[in-house]
């Protein structure tokens, strides 16, 4: 996925995370906003019942006065403890708006001086009877300006309250309305981003669709031209195979009539007669030999591998053996170190034991005291194994020649040979999917160094040629 | 026939039937040798039918040298049908040839050949060859009497 994709991705989330908080904080916001509209409600009732007790104080003492009875005595007394409550109560409610607390002020005085005056009326009333009362009343005559100034303070009051009341209502309708706005249109822009969304991750998919259809296209083309190239290639093989099989019989030919002619007629040929025959039939015997390595060339990439758990000990020992006649009568040691266990063709691996066995052999004859050894060593995490000779060895620049087909470093005067030998060493160690190098200097000797088969998968020290001491068994000629 | 023919030489390779009776005229192995130069001709000598109708299978060559690479029939149908019949299944066949194909060895092998030998390039290789499987087949090995198959299964019934 890309980075601008990825954005895409969160994007949706963040908008649904930002609506979801707006929703809740609006929420809260709209809750605080009907508090408050309760409130106005809660103190516009609280007014209404100041102005009833008040009235039931009028009522209670004006019962009183005319008719001297405690029941009214009672009703007004009730009153006044109710006032006083209610006049304990409003500045608390009030206390959000300093114009209503201020006008809470203005209301507390004269309330208390139209209770003082209902009770000197009452005071008269039980000292000095009804008509004494009734004349204080007359005289005092005050209660109907204190209850006008009342009343007009509290409904002064009510008005700034309703007031209040239909701004908080407004407010709260207004918070229910952002609400909705925020829910629908988060919504409807979370949908739209998703939708977003969905096109783009449709575009990717035929997108690799797309590509996942080119890249079997293609790996069908490539499994077809593998077919076509191993077919050519086994084409080739036996091709090649047949050359050298037909060229077998004509030069088995060249070698009998000049053999025939040595048994039979030497008596009538001269030194250099015969010196020309023994060239014809030594060539023709080179010849075979390149024949006969090109055919097991040929044969090797013609063969299937017969995998199987092989200690490269035993193959080694094998080859000692095989090449045991090509170094008859010289001193040569033999440095072995143990070696491991491997899938392996045997019988292959054997053979490039051998042809490394028989290069080291060669190329150390003309050493008086010649030294091969042969152990495993690693590199990159990968088992190597390693022939070492103190031959002639080969300047490295020439390194990249060792391995081709009728390549040859030294002369054939000097060394005999046809060519193939490394040449079949390589495809057999390619054949198991491994590597073979060289490392050499003019004179000084020279190391090959294989792999067969994928790398361990632990890589573990990566030691260099020389192997140590303790792991080798030392044989002497 | 005055002589009794000893070996039936099989070689289409002129030089190779030349070089192979010189070696084994060498070591005075071979007074009478016939060469079939394809499979079909040995075929007729072996049971004695078309040109080779006077032969009589109570005459039968002492070896068969049998070369794989063959005009008309080759080495090994040859060979399958000589083990195939009871007068001729008891005739030593070497086969002498160039390959030394493992499919070659295995399909001979199968067939009951007697022996199976590569031509070395080298003559003298050849010519050693040569004399130690004329020596062998000729002079050491005990044939079996002609017939005898056929009248142990007489018996047998």
């Amino acid at each position: 996925m890309t980075s601008s994709s990825k954005a895409i991705a969160a994007f949706p989330l963040l908008i649904l995370t930002c609506i979801g908080t707006l929703s809740y904080w609006s929420e809260v916001r709209n809750d605080q906003d009907r508090g408050w509209v309760t409130h106005t409600l809660h103190v516009v009732e609280k007014l209404q019942t100041l102005r009833i007790d008040i009235t039931q104080c009028e009522t209670g003492q004006r019962g009183y006065m005319l008719t001297g009875k405690d029941r009214y005595l009672e009703l007004y007394q009730a009153g006044v403890t109710q006032v006083r409550q209610d006049l304990r109560e409003l500045p608390d409610l009030t206390a959000d708006n300093p114009n209503e607390r201020e006008a809470i002020t203005r209301l507390d005085p004269l309330i208390a001086s139209r209770l003082a005056e209902l009770n000197d009326g009452i005071w008269v009333r039980k000292e000095s009877g009804l008509l004494a009362g009734a004349e204080a009343v007359t005289r005092a005559n005050n209660g109907e300006k204190w209850m006008g100034q009342i009343a007009s303070q509290i409904s002064e009051m009510r008005d700034t309250e309703a007031a209040l009341l239909t701004s908080r209502l407004e407010t709260a309708a207004a918070s229910t309305r952002k609400i909705k706005i925020v829910i629908v249109g988060g919504n409807a822009l979370a949908i739209l981003i998703l939708l977003a969304k969905y096109v783009v991750i449709r575009r990717e998919i035929d997108k690799r669709n797309l590509a996942e259809r080119s890249l079997r296209l293609s790996n069908e083309r490539l499994e077809r031209r593998t077919a076509e190239l191993s077919e050519t290639n086994i084409e080739l093989e036996s091709f090649a195979y047949s050359v050298a099989h037909d060229l077998r019989a004509p030069l088995r030919h060249i070698a009998g009539y000049s053999g025939v002619l040595v048994q039979d007629y030497a008596s009538r040929l001269d030194e250099e007669g015969l010196r020309c025959l023994g060239k014809v039939s030594d060539c023709a015997q080179k010849m075979g030999r390149l024949v006969d390595d090109l055919l097991s060339l040929s044969k090797i990439g013609r063969q299937e591998l017969k995998f199987q758990n092989t200690p490269l000990d035993v193959l080694l020992e094998q080859a000692i053996d095989d090449v045991a006649p090509e170094w008859a009568g010289r001193k040569l040691e033999w440095q072995i170190g143990d070696l491991f266990k491997v899938e392996c063709d045997p019988g292959l691996v054997q053979q490039v034991f051998v042809n490394l066995l028989s290069n080291a052999v060669k190329y150390t004859r003309t050493r008086e005291h010649a030294v091969i050894q042969v152990g495993q060593t690693r590199q990159n995490g990968e088992r190597v194994v390693f022939v070492h000779d103190n031959g002639v060895g080969f300047e490295m620049q020439y390194a990249g020649k060792l391995f081709g087909v009728f390549q040859r470093l030294h002369k054939a005067r000097d060394f005999e040979g046809t060519g193939v030998g490394l040449a079949t060493v390589q495809r057999i160690i390619r054949k198991h999917g491994g590597r073979i190098w060289a490392e050499a200097e003019l004179d000084r000797g020279a190391t090959f160094f294989f792999t067969l088969g994928a790398p361990e998968k632990n890589t573990s020290r990566a030691g260099k040629f020389p192997i140590p001491e303790g792991q080798m068994h030392v044989t002497q000629s | 026939m005055s002589h009794k023919v000893e070996i039936l030489l099989v070689e289409d390779g002129v030089e190779d039937a030349e070089l192979t009776i010189r070696a084994l005229r060498r070591y005075k192995l071979a007074n009478n040798i016939h060469v079939a130069e394809d499979g079909a001709d040995a075929l007729d000598f072996l049971f004695c039918r078309g040109a080779h109708e006077g032969r009589r299978f109570s005459h039968p060559p002492k070896l068969v040298l049998l070369d794989l690479k063959l005009p008309k029939i080759n080495g090994m149908e040859v060979l399958r049908s000589i083990r195939a019949d009871e007068r001729t299944k008891a005739i030593p066949v070497v086969v002498l040839t160039s390959s030394k194909e493992e499919r070659d060895l295995v399909t001979g092998y199968n067939l009951g050949v007697s022996a199976y030998v590569q031509k070395p390039v080298e003559f003298e290789q050849f010519s050693e060859a040569i004399r130690q499987i004329g020596m062998f087949w000729m002079l050491i090995n005990q044939a079996l009497p002609p017939g005898a198959f056929a009248a142990s299964n007489a018996y047998g019934d």
